[in-house]
């Protein structure tokens, strides 16, 4: 008797094998908790400013030590966790759906396809970092403006890819099948297209999420975006780099928090294309 | 006095992966005389195409594994051998035709290169005379010397099999193993390929193992036919015997479910359900579930192979009962 | 009105670097309802795409399509989507044709969803399961999902999904030559039964001499483009006219002992569909071939009732 399998627990059943991937997603899993109950978990509030404990080094009261203000490093981290995650889902969200977008319309519709590529090689012509911190610079300041140029300045290479998945899925035979039967372009490109070109899709945000959360410290580090008291993490690293000779913490602890999301998105992505593509054979 | 160059016996190879065993092959034997040809006729899944991956030495290994049996080519055990001298046996003694002409030749080698390799790496000569080796093998198979300089893209479907002829045959293999190697082709070019073989085949006194479905190929170039399902040889004899006095339920099936150019039949008759899976076989005969005459007996147990002549060969408990 | 296709000079091109392919080129048949037309022919010969473009999967460069009466050579898209209803298609390749992402049932179900046929969720599950029996498909099917099945139920999917809409004519494109010989004869005599059922009209294309002639009335012979030969079935196999037919014919391997090897070899390859010329396009291969068939193109003439050839020479080949 063959078990049944449903494309969701096939896909499970093969990423439980990638042991790394697995420990990847469990601390993903762990970071979201603490983004999420950072209120009740954090022992302090993150401007909770006191000058006369300032710069104490990491102890059991305060295990990641206090800051230049006498704000708890830890409560601090927690509470940064908010924002990079929420950076990282959003501003990558913010690419899908434009770069996405973008990339059906130039594979199903040839006619566009040139002049979008073409806006799209323009954009991927400047630097990233430059074209985040232009839209920082123009929209002012503000957590959303740091996501929105993040994403946006992604949006290029999810086009490639989107189109690319569009592409190669438009030649197959059930594509052709749809239209027999009387399907609108629309219905092809949403029931049929879309749902198979995803996997390449879903493996770029996740690894796009951890380059969103990089971008979004560098840009925060560089003074853009996040304006002090936010504990974003990249702002934290920035704020600590004064004391780096004597209180190394103040940056090293946030460095490590940023490699830890990071690296725990590049080897979930990584697992997810093992086991998304190839697809199901035999 | 004969002159075995191939003997395979109980051959047995599996695929073994984390969710399941797939036993492809399951106790396969048959002998092969120098010059002759055998067909190994089954459908998709029989186990045909890993048998030949077995005599060459080219299971993929994970998740292939050859679990049992012998394969004696020439006097010696290939199962047995090291890798450096199945290297030396593959190409030069043994040769394989593998069946998508499409994909099998490299797209950046020039013809002439592909057979010129082959060439090399089996006798001491210098470039200059494999070229010359290789211009001559394609004339041979039909194709102009001077397009030897030319790459795999332009040539037609029909003509890149002929290249994977040419070089198959390059170095007068002692035996060919050839994978369905006509049935991408359209029946008209597949024609003018199967000549070339059987022409070739006489002239070099090569030995062949054809892997088809097509039983009227079967019938033109072989001398012999070893009937294959679930990875076992339920029948096997000389193309008189298959032909003219089938005997297995499975083989009679086959013939009745083609359909006939001669003659018109309203419906085709069917072999009823569907070839079983390999990780998950029937206990007994593993024909018994789409059997018309199965029985009890047939249903556990090992069905042992019965010698109904010299050369006929039937693993079946009812063979006397399908007798014509 | 038995009459229920009627194609009039059908041309397809397609336009290339190396310049203009004639894939469909003057292509002229008329299909009566309840019966099979063969399209036999080898590759390159443009029968999946004349197949393709009487349904408007391709748009024709020229010609007439005449369906039950109406003409829809140029057709609305609203128009297309009415007609989509009464002709149909069945793929090759019954690992492709289906959405590896959706089930069984959502595959098949598709069709009554876009022309929005059944009121109800449970009204559609049910002529999905009505289909599925008649296409031998056990229910439990309808949740699994395609790579869970054989090439032999896939392609029960394919006639499953074809037929649901209850169409008048259906495009059979090689639609058993991935499936094993075995499976082949199943779904074979599962269409043909349906045809009988449901009065159906099949355009069955195949490059299968044998299956051919088990399922079609009528058969015509495609080369490069165009119509060599066209009689009914048991006429085509008794006696074939053109060289090429007879190349055709004679070079299936028959499946016997010590079959007689009257085999005609044919000189050469297929000639290019690309910038043809006015000639007999079989000319270069052909072991008849005289001077004039290279300059002048054949016409495709009833030599005798119910049998059209394309050949300078037809009479004094087979002397008629």
């Amino acid at each position: 008797m063959k078990k049944k399998h449903t494309m969701l627990s096939e896909i499970w059943r093969r990423f439980k094998k990638n042991k790394q991937a697995v420990v990847g997603l469990i601390v993903l899993i762990l970071f979201v908790l603490v983004a999420i109950f950072a209120k009740q978990i954090a022992p302090y509030w993150y401007d909770d400013q006191d000058a006369n404990r300032a710069m104490i080094a990491p102890c059991m009261q305060y295990p990641f030590g206090t800051d230049n203000l006498g704000r708890d490093v830890l409560s601090r981290l927690i509470y940064g966790s908010r924002y990079s995650l929420s950076i990282g889902f959003l501003a990558v969200g913010i690419s899908v759906l434009t770069g996405g977008f973008l990339g059906v319309i130039a594979a199903y519709y040839p006619k566009l396809d040139n002049i979008i590529m073409r806006c799209m090689d323009l954009f991927m012509a400047i630097p990233q970092m430059l074209l985040a911190m232009c839209i920082v610079s123009a929209l002012g300041s503000s957590l959303f403006n740091l996501m929105l140029a993040v994403g946006l300045s992604s949006t290029p290479k999810f086009a490639r890819v989107v189109r690319a998945s569009v592409l190669a899925t438009r030649e197959q035979e059930f594509v052709e099948a749809a239209r027999a039967i009387g399907a609108s372009n629309t219905r092809i490109i949403l029931h049929h297209i879309l749902p198979n070109s995803i996997s390449a899709l879903i493996v770029q945000a996740t690894l796009a999420m951890a380059g969103a959360i990089i971008s979004a410290s560098a840009l925060s580090f560089l003074g853009f975006g996040i304006q002090a008291p936010m504990p974003e993490w990249g702002a934290m690293l920035s704020a600590g780099r004064k004391y780096i000779r004597t209180q190394a913490y103040l940056t090293v602890i946030p460095g490590l928090a940023i490699m830890a999301v990071v690296y725990a998105l590049n080897v979930v992505g990584d697992g997810l294309r093992d086991c998304l593509d190839p697809r199901l054979k035999k | 006095m004969s002159d075995k160059i191939l003997e395979v016996s109980d051959l047995q190879i599996r695929y073994v992966t984390d969710e399941e065993t797939v036993r492809a092959v399951n106790g396969v034997s048959f002998t092969l005389e120098r010059g002759e040809s055998i067909g190994l006729v089954g459908e998709t899944g029989a186990g045909k195409t890993t048998t030949a991956l077995g005599i060459m030495g080219l299971v993929p290994d994970p998740p292939g594994e050859i679990v049992g049996g012998s394969i004696v080519f020439e006097g010696q055990n290939l199962l047995t051998l090291p890798e450096k001298q199945m290297r030396e046996i593959r190409g030069g003694k043994i040769s394989m035709i593998f069946q998508d002409p499409m994909t099998s030749l490299n797209p950046v080698m020039t013809v002439g290169a592909q057979i010129a390799e082959v060439v090399l790496l089996h006798n001491k000569i210098t470039k200059a005379e494999a070229r010359e080796r290789a211009k001559k093998m394609l004339e041979q198979v039909g194709i102009p010397g001077s397009r030897c300089d030319d790459y795999p893209h332009q040539f037609s479907g029909g003509m890149k099999q002929r290249v994977m002829i040419a070089i198959a045959l390059a170095c007068s293999p002692e035996l060919l193993i050839a994978d369905e190697p006509t049935t991408a082709l359209d029946v008209t070019i597949q024609a003018q390929v199967l000549e070339l073989m059987r022409n070739l085949q006489k002239e070099y006194n090569t030995s062949l193992v054809l892997i088809t479905h097509d039983l009227g190929v079967v019938a033109k170039i072989c001398d012999k036919v070893a009937v294959v399902y679930a990875g076992e040889i339920i029948e096997s004899g000389t193309l008189k015997d298959i032909y003219t006095d089938k005997r297995h339920p499975y083989t009679i099936g086959l013939f009745e479910s083609l359909p006939d150019i001669e003659n018109d039949a309203a419906t085709l008759k069917v072999i009823q359900g569907s070839v079983p899976d390999p990780s998950n076989l029937p206990e007994g005969c593993k024909f018994n579930p789409r059997c018309p005459y199965a029985t009890e007996a047939c249903r556990s147990g090992d069905i042992k192979p019965v010698k109904i002549s010299d050369t006929h060969m039937v693993r079946c408990n009812r063979f006397s009962d399908t007798e014509v | 009105m038995a009459e229920i296709l009627r194609v009039e000079d059908l041309k397809k091109y397609f336009a290339t670097k190396k310049g203009t392919l004639h894939a469909v080129d003057g292509v002229t048949f008329s299909v009566d309802a309840g019966k099979t037309l063969g399209i036999v022919g080898e590759s390159g010969c443009g029968k999946s795409t004349l197949g393709r473009v009487i349904l408007h999967l391709h748009e024709r460069t020229d010609g007439r399509i005449v369906f039950q009466g109406e003409d829809i050579s140029d057709v609305s898209n609203a128009k297309l989507k009415e007609l989509r209803k009464d002709m149909q298609i069945i793929f090759q390749d019954p690992y492709a044709s289906l959405n590896p992402r959706m089930s069984i049932g959502d595959i098949i179900a598709e069709p009554l969803k876009i022309y929005n046929l059944c009121k109800t969720k449970a009204e559609r599950e049910k002529k999905v399961h009505e289909i599925m029996d008649v296409v031998g498909l056990a229910e439990r099917t309808y949740s699994l999902y395609p790579h869970e099945l054989d090439g032999g139920r896939r392609q029960r999917v394919g006639i499953a999904r074809a037929l649901i809409l209850d169409p008048k004519l259906i495009v059979c494109d090689e639609p058993v030559s991935a499936l094993d010989v075995s499976i082949q004869a199943q779904i074979l005599n599962l269409m043909m039964e349906l045809q009988k059922e449901r009065n159906l009209t099949y355009l069955f294309i195949t490059h299968n001499l044998s299956v051919v002639k088990h399922i079609s009335d009528d058969i015509t012979v495609m080369y490069l483009g165009q119509m060599v030969e066209k009689a009914s079935s048991s006429e085509l196999f008794s006696h074939q006219y053109h060289p090429y037919t007879k190349a055709l014919i004679s070079a299936i391997p028959l499946p016997k002992y010590n079959a007689p090897d009257n085999q005609i070899i044919l000189k050469g390859e297929i000639t290019s569909p690309i910038n043809v010329t006015k000639s007999c396009r079989f000319a270069p291969r052909c072991i008849y071939a005289k001077p004039e068939c290279f300059n002048q193109e054949p016409t495709l003439e009833e030599v005798e009732p119910g049998h059209f050839v394309k050949c300078h020479f037809v009479r004094e080949i087979n002397n008629l």
